[in-house]
């Protein structure tokens, strides 16, 4: 953000003396370094905003609940108190929920990944009656709400024959219907109208087959797509919350999410407990995104810049 | 596709007119054959998982019973109960104050933050991580954290309250704070999301456009406003349409937070929807409230589309 006319000077009717010219420029660097700080300052304010709950859920997690009541309120606990960590392990089902929400998210990321691609090469690059129909009744069910979806869902689901073992309280119950989300076949199809058409072309004149082509050329170029969908799917499901507490009725088949909640009704004024649940939930998860750093914030980015 | 020309070029091929029209149609065919293979594996989820459902929903609105029962035609019956029902009319305002108060928090909020990491780039890696974390948080999570900031014994601002010598407020206990704290838990998680959004947006931006404005005296307030907005103005209806979508379904942090109260003054349609559906089993009612949401957002994201996307054509 340039001060305006401090710098340039005109040939003509303005002049300044080699020190006032110099004064203005010293004031000019200061007022830009003064808003550089302010700018700083703004965004480190919102980034403890973000983060700083997250630390301050630590202490009642350390603590035994009725510390929490004291006065004056200290955040550093004189001792370490580890029993709530070893209720949550001993008590719940914790560890189970864990292994539940990793099969649940990553199953569905999975599937998402195989056929969002391929119905989103199609919908870029083959040819088909009612293509254009089709794609735009899936554009538009992305305004469904999933409330409107949850009980019909429940009632398939339920009334599934007993031969196929994926009633309530199983994993395909879970997972599958998770799987129709349109935003990935959008965003794929978005992806692959970018990539150069004469690259298939070329395949096809070689006598490629189709599949030969989307295996063989489109796949590879897809990968940062791929990515992206992935960590995107993986995520939602991650937090997925009315879903798995609508389909698991058992502890045993409970999510993170769903479970966690249901602590709450279990140990009603039981901070520290729910806490250390909450400290428990959120490690593994700061770890994968720290790993996966680069393509979380890509993710986010791509989604404005695939219009 | 459609040229048996006059000069026959394929004649070398002896094939007739007819016969070529043919082999045009079998080529054809399969060609639509292999690229209905390539769609199928999700068309059949989605037929199954999001259609099906949806007009199953619309069906079962003019039912009763439906989940451990079966279904019994009503007529208008659930609609009447629930166009009477002082709740939903309730749910609906709170739903609506809600997401007004939210995309027009966050997107500010959020567009700010984006100028800033935009023009200041050192860094910014390290903000644009922390203002995503918050979205890692489930929204069990979510509730406990504004649990801990809100609680009446040992939440933040009633401590920081208490050491100012004010009184402590029951947050959580008043309808108006409850909604508000909502808002903000909501925001706060939302927050990085549209940050990054926007600042994907205003990357995209030439920024030659900001030069030529800057040689042409703008300022930076002018700049913003008559050419970063109007550039940003397909991005804005996308992110709008979105926001309405998602905003209008408000529900974990409901059921974590207040599960509605106090005196439903946080009630929300879908917490009303889940409320008719699992609580008092009044299923018809729920798959109409269900239905209404459906239209609700319909008839928003068409607004939105008339509002944003025509103003973008008279600019261009």
């Amino acid at each position: 953000m340039p001060e305006p006319a401090t710098t340039v000077a005109d040939p003509d009717g303005f002049s300044a003396s080699a020190a006032e010219f110099e004064r203005a420029a010293r004031r000019h660097k200061l007022v830009r370094y003064g808003k550089g700080l302010a700018a700083y300052i703004v965004l480190a304010v919102f980034a403890v905003i973000a983060i700083g709950p997250f630390l301050y859920l630590l202490s009642p997690s350390f603590r035994e609940s009725f510390e929490l009541f004291s006065y004056p309120p200290q955040w550093i606990p004189d001792s370490f108190y580890t029993g709530n960590f070893a209720t949550i392990l001993n008590d719940t089902s914790y560890l189970r929920w864990g292994l539940n929400t990793m099969i649940f998210a990553t199953a569905v990321t999975l599937i998402t990944l195989v056929i969002d691609t391929l119905a989103g090469y199609a919908f870029a690059r083959l040819r088909f009656p009612g293509r254009t129909a089709l794609f735009v009744l899936i554009l538009a069910t992305l305004m469904i709400p999933t409330a409107v979806l949850i009980a019909p869902l429940y009632i398939m689901v339920s009334n599934l024959p007993a031969w196929t073992h994926s009633g309530v309280n199983t994993y395909p119950a879970m997972i599958i219907p998770m799987v129709a989300s349109p935003l990935g076949v959008f965003m794929m199809r978005q992806f692959i109208s970018t990539l150069p058409e004469a690259l298939v072309e070329a395949a096809r004149l070689d006598g490629a087959s189709e599949w030969q082509i989307f295996r063989k050329i489109v796949l590879p170029l897809m990968k940062p797509a791929i990515v992206v969908l992935g960590i995107f799917t993986f995520m939602f499901q991650w937090v997925n919350f009315l879903w798995p507490l609508v389909i698991t009725t058992t502890d045993n088949m409970k999510t993170l999410t769903v479970g966690v909640a249901s602590l709450q009704g279990q140990f009603v004024t039981d901070w520290g407990v729910i806490s250390a649940a909450a400290v428990m939930t959120m490690v593994p998860v700061i770890a994968i995104f720290l790993i996966f750093q680069r393509w979380f914030v890509q993710a986010s980015m791509a989604g404005a810049l695939k219009q | 596709m459609s040229g048996v020309t006059t000069e026959r070029p394929w004649e070398e091929l002896t094939l007739s007119e007819a016969e070529y029209r043919r082999a045009g149609t079998r080529y054809r065919n399969r060609r639509s054959l292999r690229a209905y293979l390539f769609i199928v594996p999700y068309l059949l989820p989605f037929l199954a998982f999001l259609v099906v459902p949806t007009v199953w929903s619309i069906w079962l609105s003019f039912n009763q019973g439906g989940i451990l029962d079966t279904a019994k035609y009503v007529g208008l019956d659930n609609w009447r109960a629930i166009s009477s029902d002082t709740e939903l009319t309730g749910a609906i305002k709170n739903t609506a104050l809600y997401v007004v108060e939210a995309i027009l928090l966050v997107f500010t909020l959020a567009l700010f933050l984006a100028l800033l990491l935009n023009r200041y780039r050192k860094g910014s890696n390290f903000f644009k991580l922390a203002l995503y974390v918050p979205l890692l948080a489930p929204a069990v999570l979510v509730g406990l954290i504004w649990q801990f900031l809100t609680n009446y014994d040992f939440g933040l601002v009633n401590l920081l309250l208490n050491a100012l010598g004010l009184d402590r407020l029951n947050i959580l206990g008043s309808g108006t704070l409850a909604l508000l704290t909502i808002v903000l838990a909501e925001v706060w998680r939302g927050l990085g999301f549209w940050t990054l959004y926007f600042l994907a947006s205003l990357q995209n931006i030439p920024e030659e456009l900001q030069d030529a404005a800057r040689v042409d005296g703008a300022r930076g307030l002018q700049r913003f406003r008559r050419v970063t907005l109007p550039l940003l103005r397909p991005m804005l209806l996308f992110a709008v349409v979105i926001a309405i979508i998602a905003n209008f379904q408000v529900f974990d942090t409901v059921y974590v937070l207040t599960q509605g109260g106090p005196h439903e003054s946080t009630s929300t349609l879908v917490w009303f929807i889940w409320k008719k559906m699992f609580q008092f089993q009044e299923t018809g009612q729920a798959y109409a409230a269900a239905v209404l949401l459906l239209g609700i957002i319909l008839v928003l994201t068409a607004i939105s589309f008339w509002l944003l996307g025509a103003r973008q054509k008279r600019v261009t």
